[in-house]
Order: C-alpha cells, then structure tokens, then sequence
C-alpha cells in the first residue's frame, strides 16, 4: 500500500470517516480535523511510519496531501524506501 | 422579585445498579447489590478484592475512535448527561445557551489515562506520551466534554472536594440559577478510579472493605456492627435543574425541587469526620429549604460503613434532629451501589428523588444494627411510603468537606 492509501486509512479510522470520501487535497479543518486532534493524528502517523515530523513541518501541513510529502521526504532521510 | 428556585427536570445515570434511572432505581427497590470480586489484574497486587465496576461498553454511544480519545470517567459523564438532556425535554439547539452551564463534580479526573501515562512512562520506560494526555485527565475534562457535546456557554465550574465533588456541584448549580445568572444547567458528578494503582492507594489507607467470605455482594455494611470498610465503585449521575417557572410553563416533569444546599469544611482533620462539621451543613441546608428538621422523611447517609464515619454520622444526624430522629428513615446506598467518591453525591441524590416519590431505598445487608449509629433504618428491603414532603442527601468527604442537599416534592 502506498504512503498516501496508509495515510487515509489511518486517518479515516481515526476520524471514524470513509476513507474514499477523504479528497488529499482539501483543507484538514473542512474535513472536520482541528489541531488538537490533528496533533493527535501526527502522532499515529510517526508511530505507523516509525518518522519523526519536526514542528517547524508540522506548521507547514495544511492537507493529507501535504502530510503524505513530509512523510515521504521523511521515510527517504532515513533511508527506508 | 420573588426567590428563583430550582426543579429537576430530567436525571441520567451510569452505575454499577444499572446504566439508566430506571434501572437504578430498579436495583434499589430490589436491594440488589452491584458489588463484586474485583478481577485479577485489578485485585492481585493492590489486594483489593471487591468493588461496585460497570461492565461499560462505549460502543452504541461513542464512536470507536470518539471513545478512544475520552477518558472513562468522561464517557460517563457525558452518557449520564446526555440521558438527563433527553429526559428534561429540552430541545437545546432552540435555547439561548448563554443561559445554561454545567457544574461537575470529580475526585480525580481521568485516572486512567493517568495512569495508563505513568505505567507507559515509568514501567515501561517510553516516554513518547500521546498529545490528549493532558485534555483526557485534567480535573475538567468531564465538564468540559459536557459543555462542548451540548454547546452550554453559561456559568461553568468544576469541583474537586473528594466525596462532596458532585453533591457541591448540585449545590453550587442550583445557586447559579437562584441568583438569575442561569436558567438551566447540567450538575452532577463522575469518578472513574479503579485502577491498580489508585487500588493499592486505597488499599494502604486500611479503610476498604474485604470480601465477606459468604457473598462479595455483601461487603459493605453501613451501620451495621459487622462493618468493615467502604467498597470504592464508579459512574456518574447528571441532573438538569431549571428555573421553576420555566419548567412549569413549558409543562416539564418535575423530579422534585432543589431547595436546600449546605456546605462547611470542619478544618479538623484530613480524614477523620467532625460531627459539628457535618451538624453545620445539615442545619444550613435547612434553614435554606426553610424547613423545619421533622418536615424530612428521609435522609441518603452518607454512611460509608467505617467504623468512626458511620457513628459521627449518626450522632451528627441526632443533634440535627433531636426527637425527630426517631421517624427520619435513614439510608445508605453505598452497601448496593459502592463509594463512587467525586460521583456519591449525585448518584444518592438519584436515590433521594426516588425516595421522594415513596421508595425508600434500603442499607443493603444490615441485620445486626450497631447500637452506636441510633437511627431509624430502612433496613435491607426497601420501603413503600406515601410521596414525602422532603428529603436530604449527606456527602462527608476528606479534607473535612460537607455538603448537604434538600430536595422538595414539586
């Protein structure tokens, strides 16, 4: 499964939502995710892909889409794709 | 302007009786005992053996992933609560919601998730903490997810006095719309605490009972001379109060009417009882109700089956009422449903209500009365009698904190 179907599957478990209805590009608050839960969220996805998003990133993730290019770039620092 | 008072218009539960009123209220008819062996991974190293648990399952009320981020002592509250809002009536998206609050009452908050913290970071030496820890175990994190599920923007407050929590929480509640800075709020309490650690906690206070070798079910005793200590349990109770006025003209169920709150610390002892403490709050509670000690037909003790709390008590209750000692029907629901700590108050105001209407719930399993707590027992069977005019709930807790509630037939 690629970066981003693991991403939405985490993320529609998380947010109880259907994973196909999860478009990557929207903003995460018009997907109902705030950033209090979207922290919690960042956490399972460290956790899933064993990387560590810096808060400066963090700030920079506005969609799964953008969340899916950071956990990307960061799976290539460490060498594990 | 005439005195404001206060009606209860609806009422929710989650108790080791049952997970609604009505079953609540059906386990104290029968005298029917919630407590039990605690299991294993709860028992083995605390060496608590019983308590009153709640076979929970959050799953026809939270989503998988809702239940995973509230704490326990949380998913109480808000099932208790959001029972009472259905029970009141009210239609809260129609309401000005500026003018309704929630007072909450918790010992210790989300223990579990405290704990669960702890063992994670200290037992297992993993320090990579989940970010909710901190919204999921704060003190207010019950009344907060109260106020956030039913959108309520009035006064708002949480109160942590040990075993009072919840009944201060009515009390304070039932001011708020007193003095017009409320027309409606959700009061009640949960506690949530039966975890290895804070069992073992417990456990070392030497003030819980043991399992009676004959029936778990019948451990705690109050006022009996066989008592040996209270059973810890949990859940959570929540009541809607309302402005009088305003329920009667939109033509709500009146459970009974708040009217007498009482509240003093004895700055004695951190744990050992007062009488005079508790004398000062059954005395300011009436004298609020404007009701004279005999106009009371029953009192929910507070009765938490140890061996001095039980004859303060009684003691306490006889220099309150003097001859009319003798006819108050005295109670304690702790001998069926445990010592729910921050969430008592609530739960045996439940009880109270349901003894207003006529049932008087009984001290389960007391059959040799100590003769050192004088009262009149509704012993082990409850009681039919006509509606009473009017009812107290007693709440004695650590730190020397006594509240004491009045409720009036409506």
């Amino acid at each position: 499964m690629d970066t981003l179907a693991r991403i939405r599957q985490l993320a529609a478990k998380e947010f109880s939502i259907n994973p196909d209805g999860l478009d990557p590009a929207a903003p995460l608050d018009t997907l109902g995710i705030d950033s209090l839960s979207f922290i919690e969220f960042m956490f399972k996805v460290e956790e899933e892909f064993g990387v560590s998003v810096s808060d400066e990133d963090l700030k920079a993730i506005k969609t799964l889409a953008d969340l899916e290019r950071h956990v990307a770039a960061a799976l290539t620092a460490a060498g594990k794709v | 302007m005439a005195a404001r008072r206060v009606a209860v218009t609806g009422a929710g539960v989650v108790s080791p009786l049952g997970t609604t009123l009505e079953e609540f209220h059906r386990s104290l008819a029968a005298g029917r005992s919630g407590i039990r062996r605690l299991p294993p991974e709860l028992s083995e190293r605390s060496g608590v053996q019983v308590g009153a648990t709640i076979d929970w399952n959050p799953a026809p009320i939270f989503k998988a992933a809702e239940a995973a981020n509230l704490d326990r002592v949380s998913q109480f509250a808000l099932a208790a609560a959001a029972q009472a809002v259905a029970a009141s009536g009210l239609q809260m998206e129609n309401l000005n919601r500026d003018r309704i609050g929630v007072c909450w009452g918790t010992g210790m908050g989300g223990a579990h998730t405290q704990e669960a913290t702890y063992q994670q970071v200290y037992g297992a030496g993993e320090w990579r903490v989940r970010p909710l820890t901190v919204v999921m175990s704060m003190s207010n994190a019950a009344s907060s997810n109260i106020a956030v599920r039913h959108g309520l923007r009035g006064p708002f407050a949480s109160y942590s006095t040990a075993c009072s929590s919840s009944a201060m929480a009515l009390g304070e509640a039932m001011r708020a719309i007193a003095a017009g800075r409320a027309d409606a709020m959700i009061a009640g309490g949960s506690e949530a605490l039966l975890t290895p650690g804070v069992l073992a906690a417990w456990q070392a206070l030497r003030t819980l009972a043991p399992a009676d070798p004959a029936d778990a079910a019948a451990s705690c005793k109050p006022f009996d001379k066989r008592r040996a200590g209270l059973v810890l349990g949990e859940g959570a109770a929540a009541f809607m109060l309302e402005e009088e006025s305003r329920a009667r003209a939109r033509g709500a169920r009146i459970y009974g009417l708040l009217t007498g709150y009482g509240n003093s610390c004895d700055a004695v002892h951190m744990s050992r009882p007062d009488r005079d403490g508790q004398v000062r709050a059954m005395r300011a509670a009436l004298t609020e109700a404007d009701l004279p000690a005999d106009a009371i037909g029953y009192i929910n003790a507070h009765g938490t089956a140890t061996a001095v709390g039980d004859v303060v008590e009684a003691e306490a209750i006889n220099a309150v009422f003097g001859p009319a000692a003798r006819e108050v029907r005295v109670s304690s629901t702790k001998s069926l449903h445990g010592h729910l700590l921050g969430g008592s108050g609530a739960l045996e105001f439940a009880a109270a209500l349901f003894a207003l209407e006529g049932t008087l719930p009984p001290t389960g399993f007391l059959e040799q009365p100590d003769p050192a707590c004088a009262l009149r027992h509704v012993a082990r069977e409850a009681e039919r009698v006509a509606p009473l005019r009017a009812v107290m709930s007693n709440s004695f807790a650590f730190g020397g904190s006594n509240v004491v509630l009045v409720a009036a037939r409506g």
